[in-house]
């Protein structure tokens, strides 16, 4: 192929990939549009939602315990769009056999990446706040919001995002990702320390949940939200972003193979 | 066309009465079970993690619990298993036919459509014993309390579960469109596990959904079966029982109207 290559040159360098993130930027924008909108509404109702519904089936609860509940909701209400909704929509590629489409583009594999995890990552944002703020007017708690809410929110998303990305490319039947991402929430929803002190747990499923991100994520959160309550969060932005960085290595493996 | 016409023409002549019906209801027994022997595991398996998955679960969450609410944790559990069961499974599959294209061919089989949709219902029964005993076995193990099992658990549960069965059933087949049945699911699971008193005491919920649920049938399905399994829980009134029956009633005769409409 040397003789055309004068012709066709293989274009590089960050303009051109800086071209195609943006490219890709308005490609998924547009064709994720609808689902993006129920996303927002999904991840606001189950946010709200699930506020009140801790609520219901704990009883009387003291102020500290619901601050547990309105400060572990941003939380909750990531785990939705991260870990079903993108990897729902890589599998949508998938059946309908567009997967080698996208990628057949001409924008550089990791611009088409970075776009799509920069809409969720962005999505996720304004439904989380949406969540918190509903859930503070549930149960009327007074919260002490420092500038640290926003890195914690910023990382929560950001690898919430990225595993379920992950999951989605690395996984190559979409009924197990369905089953996967099924079971997640269920793990999340049910027994997961994220509106309880992780030390009601016995102490084997404790363990267990500090390797696992979803405490982490509310414990970041918890600690831009409240003074006090959290004591050693820095131990908990290092194992997020050891979680994204595995992820990002995960994606990259399957996106730079070729066939 | 009268019968004589009918068999001048060739054709056989028109079966009913309830031999036919019988023999048609066992047919589509058949007919389903297997259709569903690879799906039907995997549907016990969800039931069974599900049944026990929340009652372990919450019993994680809720700050010190103790055995009146494992309780009534697993005999809600129980009865979200039974009422779900109808509400959500029968409809997906319904929902799933649409989408295939064999829905119009189901309903083409020489059988009454009473005859196939009870031989559904049948299954979905059987379907939702699983998760009603891994609830009950759990809450044993894990919290130690006793079930007192009273006669009236059989018309409870039963009761429970057909009008599960006649509201999913009425709506899959109503709805033409499989996407709002399927939203109807996902929006009944949300509504029946975190708004409506089953698992929890009704005085827990506003004062508005309280009254909005003294009309819907859930709250008393739970007082109903919970009354019948345990003792000193909750006092079962004639009222409940009536509401319930009453759901059954109403839902049957619905599901009835839209399975003989005709295009």
């Amino acid at each position: 192929m040397t003789a055309v290559s004068e012709h066709l040159p293989v274009r590089s360098g960050v303009g051109f990939w800086v071209d195609g993130y943006r490219s890709m930027l308005r490609f998924e924008t547009k064709s994720l549009r609808s689902y993006l909108t129920i996303g927002l509404v999904v991840q606001v109702l189950m946010g709200a939602g699930m506020a009140l519904m801790y609520g219901y089936y704990f009883g009387d609860l003291t102020p500290l315990q619901q601050t547990f509940i309105v400060t572990g909701i941003p939380a909750l209400a990531m785990v939705p769009v991260g870990f079903a909704m993108v990897p729902a929509s890589v599998m949508d590629h998938k059946i309908r056999n567009t997967y080698d489409y996208v990628w057949s583009l001409p924008v550089p594999r990791g611009a088409s990446a970075a776009a799509t995890f920069t809409i969720f990552t962005v999505i996720a944002i304004p439904g989380t706040a949406a969540a918190i703020l509903i859930a503070t007017m549930i149960y009327d708690i007074d919260l002490q919001v420092s500038w640290l809410v926003i890195p914690a929110i910023l990382l929560t998303s950001a690898m919430a995002t990225s595993v379920g990305y992950a999951l989605g490319h690395v996984i190559p039947e979409p009924r197990v990702t369905n089953l996967i991402t099924n079971m997640v929430i269920f793990l999340v929803l049910l027994f997961s320390p994220i509106v309880v002190p992780i030390e009601q747990f016995p102490e084997w499923w404790g363990s267990v949940q500090r390797v696992l991100p979803f405490w982490h994520m509310s414990l970041v959160i918890r600690d831009g939200l409240t003074d006090g309550l959290v004591t050693d969060a820095g131990a908990s932005y290092l194992v997020l972003t050891l979680w994204t960085v595995a992820a990002w290595a995960a994606t990259g493996w399957v996106v730079a193979k070729r066939r | 066309m009268t019968v004589d016409s009918a068999l001048a023409l060739g054709l056989p002549a028109k079966r009913s009465g309830p031999a036919s019906w019988l023999s048609s209801y066992a047919a589509m027994l058949r007919w389903e079970t297997r259709g569903a022997r690879l799906l039907f595991p995997l549907i016990v398996v969800v039931q069974i993690l599900a049944g026990a998955g929340f009652v372990l679960g919450f019993g994680l969450l809720i700050p010190n619990i103790d055995a009146d609410m494992a309780l009534y944790l697993s005999t809600g559990a129980v009865v979200m298993s039974l009422i779900l069961i109808g509400l959500v499974l029968t409809p997906q599959v319904i929902a799933q036919q649409r989408m295939e294209g064999s829905y119009e061919f189901l309903w083409s089989l020489p059988v009454p459509r009473s005859a196939a949709t009870m031989a559904s219902v049948t299954l979905a029964a059987l379907a939702a014993i699983p998760g009603v005993a891994a609830a009950m076995l759990v809450a044993v193990w894990r919290y130690d309390i006793s079930f007192m099992v009273s006669p009236s658990v059989v018309p409870g549960c039963l009761l429970t579960l057909l009008c599960g069965c006649f509201i999913g059933t009425a709506v899959a087949h109503g709805v033409e469109e499989p996407q709002v049945t399927l939203l109807f699911t996902q929006l009944a699971i949300f509504f029946i596990i975190g708004f409506s008193p089953v698992s929890f005491p009704v005085d827990r919920l506003p004062s508005w959904l309280a009254t909005v649920h003294e009309f819907l049938p859930f709250h008393h399905m739970a007082v109903v079966v919970r009354s019948s399994l345990t003792t000193g829980l909750v006092t079962v009134t004639l009222l409940d029982w009536v509401v319930v029956a009453v759901w059954t009633l109403v839902t049957g005769v619905i599901t009835g109207l839209v399975l003989v409409r005709r295009k």
